[in-house]
């Protein structure tokens, strides 16, 4: 299985393909509409010079774009999450919950909390999927 | 359920509390430490009629600017908003709140909009703040909220009509008076609900999927002074010793499920405040049993320590044989303490049920209860058994 360097654009591609080709996603997301954008802020020690931008747009179970972004771009986006990048980390590896993360203040939210909550099982499912992708982190495992 | 060695968790909890018969005298001691020198003080018409507000006003004196009473139950966006403009307006550089939930909650909104300009409407998410908002002394005049020490505020959304949730560390009260003699003249019925909510936060936070050592401790003594303490409270509204011990379980309470957060029982009581306008304690009350019923298998661990708490003949066994006790309990304080037990009694009306069941599901309480919610039925099947 190839591996994927995080936070690059085939890294996402390879990430709306699971989402894709998930049957479960489908039925579990016909619901959702809008898109997600995650900001990962700056950390140079950890090989992230300056803020990373990824737009992530959902639409009733299908999968839309998926693009490395400026922040124009991540700022329209219906949900807005940005976080640390050793936070994005922990939740893309399912080492933190990121409705814990959210509340603890380890990652900001900006949007309608309701609609996420109601739709829950759909987020855990995007992030299950995404902690099936063979990823090479900027510090190592 | 147990602490195990993936153990990992925050606590946060940065207000200062200050106790004691009077202390609500010292507001303005405690606003000139934090520097401030113009305070808006938020209330509602009840807590003016009984004169409370007039107390802190005066205690304030010359750094009193402002006092807007303009506060309703379950506030919302439009209250918050005018309360910030008439705040700007003022010049106010910290915001005292004299009341309960709703009032704490306006103040908090009000300090956002004060620090960041603009709408409530433009705050709506979680932990979106960089920076210190404006201070914020809390002076509780209900023993239930737990708001005073808490990064929350809930604040109705008239568009939606629904409640929506902001959590927000930059935004936690820096000070609370826990005063025993700002609850003195609390009716019966209002004690017990007000009380029965801070029993809701300590049992949901022990049930919690976010539970954790420090916030259990907290939840477990909470229990212990709320089960002895406020039926004193009902029985003579002027034993000061009983209504502090509550004040302080409100207080504890409120620290543990502002970290480990509520469940099942909050998300259902916040729609029906929404859809029946239901006084969040009563709901609380009388969702608690029939709720800590639907979870026993999953949180049998956290109601057995419950029932510990509670002092019950099976308490100190553990297991399923004393969570049950817990909630046979907890349905048996209820009565004792002259709560409603149906939600028939409470204003509700049956057709309002379908639309809170919807509603519920998507409360961010629902998340951290620990039987996950698989149907709208489920929830509408509960509401149906306490109706």
């Amino acid at each position: 299985m190839a591996n994927y360097q995080a936070m690059t654009q085939e890294w996402l591609e390879a990430w709306k393909q699971k989402i894709a080709g998930s049957k479960e996603y489908q039925e579990i997301a016909k619901n959702w509409e809008g898109s997600v954008s995650i900001i990962v802020n700056p950390d140079p020690e950890r090989g992230i010079p300056e803020a990373i931008y990824l737009f992530t747009d959902y639409w009733h179970g299908e999968v839309r774009d998926f693009l490395i972004c400026d922040k124009a771009k991540a700022e329209t986006a219906k949900f807005v999450m940005s976080g640390d990048y050793v936070r994005w980390k922990q939740v893309a590896k399912k080492e933190v919950d990121s409705t814990k993360a959210l509340m603890q203040g380890k990652l900001k939210l900006k949007g309608d909390l309701t609609y996420v909550v109601r739709n829950i099982k759909t987020v855990n499912k995007v992030i299950d999927l995404l902690c099936e992708i063979d990823t090479v982190w900027p510090d190592g495992p | 359920m147990a602490y195990d060695r993936d153990l990992s968790f925050v606590y946060f909890g940065p207000t200062k509390v200050v106790f004691g018969a009077g202390c609500a005298g010292d507001v303005g001691v405690e606003a000139a430490g934090l520097g401030c020198r113009k305070a808006l003080v938020v209330t509602d018409p009840g807590v003016m009629q009984a004169g409370l507000a007039g107390t802190v006003v005066k205690a304030l004196g010359e750094r009193c600017v402002g006092l807007f009473s303009d506060v309703s139950q379950d506030t919302g966006m439009g209250v918050v908003n005018r309360a910030a403009a008439y705040a700007r307006a003022q010049g106010a550089d910290c915001v005292v709140s004299v009341g309960g939930g709703s009032v704490i909650d306006t103040a908090k909104g009000v300090c956002i909009l004060l620090t960041e300009g603009g709408g409530l409407e433009n705050f709506e998410g979680i932990q979106l703040l960089t920076r210190p908002q404006t201070p914020h002394i809390v002076i509780p005049t209900t023993a239930g909220t737990g708001s005073e020490v808490t990064s929350m505020a809930v604040i109705l959304d008239e568009r939606k009509g629904q409640k929506i949730l902001i959590v927000e560390h930059f935004n936690t009260p820096r000070i609370a008076l826990l005063d025993p003699r700002m609850t003195e003249k609390l009716p019966p019925l209002l004690t017990a609900s007000t009380g029965m909510d801070a029993m809701t936060h300590a049992i949901e936070a022990l049930q919690s999927v976010q539970r954790e050592p420090v916030a259990d401790g907290l939840a477990l003594h909470a229990i212990r002074l709320l089960h002895r303490h406020l039926p004193r409270c009902i029985e003579s509204g002027a034993d000061l010793a009983a209504r502090g011990q509550v004040q302080i379980a409100a207080l504890m309470a409120g620290w543990a499920f502002g970290n480990a957060m509520v469940g099942l029982a909050h998300a259902m009581a916040h729609s029906l405040g929404a859809v029946a306008r239901v006084p969040h304690g009563i709901a609380n009350g009388i969702l608690l049993p029939h709720v800590m019923s639907f979870n026993l298998a999953e949180a049998a661990e956290g109601y057995a320590m419950v029932a510990e708490a509670l002092g019950t003949p099976e308490g100190g066994k553990g297991g399923q044989e004393a969570a049950r006790s817990a909630v046979t309990e907890i349905a048996a304080f209820l009565g004792r303490i002259g709560h409603p037990l149906r939600l028939s009694a409470a204003g509700v009306k049956e057709d309002d049920l379908e639309k809170a069941a919807a509603l519920s599901l998507s409360d961010g309480a629902i998340v951290n209860n620990p039987r996950p919610i698989l149907a709208v039925d489920e929830v509408l099947d509960l509401y149906r058994r306490a109706f």
